[in-house]
């Protein structure tokens, strides 16, 4: 029990953020370069359009040791790829009901629009996500911990 | 193409209840096509089925492997390795893949992951609709492309019913009346009038009237028979 409680309080969690490199990625660049703190435990992962997310890479994720995991995308109805930020969102929802259905918590997947010079934005979100993850504690679906 | 769709993940892992190494079993024919049992699903599926069972504390170990066509027996061959060593393998291709793995590996206990639901076409990204029911006597050439068998909801050969009611189906009004889509049709191509012919009663025994169908074709068949 004691060590379980250690365990909880040293709790960091793994956060792999999916990022549009036409907004999400340069937000995050713009917020390391004006050196805002956010949790060192987030992986970027850069992507041409966050409609190329995928109910499969977030699942990965998850089951790969993500506690939670993050699409950042472009404002709405300003995606270079018209409607790639719209079909993120969807498949966003979808991937929520499946976590839902199987025992895990939806909450785990975030997805939030912002724009290439949003870094404070960008900080706000992962320490959103960080906190609600370090509530929800360690994802039990990880298969590798 | 043959659509189908995901069974409810509760449905699959109650069937995996109690299994310790299953193969996830995909094919790259339709339901690849139709999003639903291609290599992407397999891994999706895969995921779902490790996360529930880890949370559940009854971790399971879960292959993923993919054939060009499950109702062409030999592609089987590209996945024995993983096939024998599971002891349950779900496959997601059509009722024709499960049944093929089935009948390829008859030691294997097999569970489907889709409903397989009819022939159809794509209508838009994410819609599709039933085309085709495989009668085994095509009518298309007297129905001006518009098959009644599929279309209408009582596959009547000489429509419409009185349940067409402003070109709906009295089944629901989300759905068209097949008869008033071949008259539509027929009138566009000057062919109306030939909707006074009465087509004569259809002969059911080539359909699932006739019982399970196999076709046989002598000009194709190899003097080995294999």
């Amino acid at each position: 029990m004691a060590g379980q409680v250690a365990r909880l309080e040293t709790f960091q969690p793994e956060i792999v953020a999916f990022c549009c490199e036409n907004s999400g990625y340069l937000a995050a660049q713009m917020a390391i370069e004006a050196k805002l703190s956010y949790p060192q435990t987030v992986t970027l992962v850069k992507l041409p359009c966050s409609g190329r997310v995928d109910a499969l890479f977030l699942l990965k994720a998850l089951e790969n040791g993500a506690d939670g995991v993050m699409v950042l995308a472009c404002q709405k109805e300003n995606c270079k790829f018209l409607k790639g930020n719209v079909r993120a969102e969807q498949r966003i929802e979808a991937t929520r009901k499946t976590l839902q259905r199987i025992g895990i918590q939806p909450e785990r997947v975030a997805f939030c629009h912002l724009a290439a010079n949003m870094g404070h934005k960008f900080v706000e979100e992962v320490r959103g996500l960080y906190g609600k993850l370090t509530e929800l504690g360690p994802n039990p679906g990880k298969v590798r911990k | 193409m043959i659509i189908a769709n995901g069974k409810p993940i509760e449905e699959v892992l109650k069937s995996l209840e109690g299994h310790k190494k299953v193969a996830v079993l995909g094919c790259r024919g339709c339901v690849t096509v139709c999003l639903a049992g291609g290599e992407k699903e397999v891994g999706i599926l895969a995921s779902q089925i490790r996360m529930a069972r880890e949370q559940a504390g009854q971790p399971v170990e879960v292959l993923e492997g993919t054939v060009e066509r499950q109702c062409d027996y030999e592609y089987f061959e590209q996945v024995k390795d993983i096939i024998e060593e599971a002891d349950a393998i779900v496959s997601i291709a059509c009722g024709v893949g499960v049944q093929g793995v089935a009948e390829t590996f008859p030691e294997k206990v097999v569970y489907p992951g889709l409903n397989t639901m009819f022939m159809g076409a794509n209508l838009n990204v994410g819609v599709w609709a039933e085309r085709c029911q495989g009668c085994g006597n095509c009518v298309l050439e007297i129905s001006g492309g518009v098959c009644p068998v599929a279309r209408c909801s009582k596959s009547l050969m000489n429509g419409p019913c009185g349940g067409s009611q402003n070109g709906k189906c009295e089944i629901s009004k989300d759905v068209d009346c097949g008869w008033q889509l071949i008259y539509d049709r027929l009138s566009k191509i000057g062919r109306v009038d030939s909707l006074r012919n009465i087509i004569p009663p259809k002969d059911w025994s080539t359909s699932r009237d006739g019982g399970p169908r196999k076709l046989v074709r002598e000009d194709l068949q190899l003097e080995s028979g294999k």
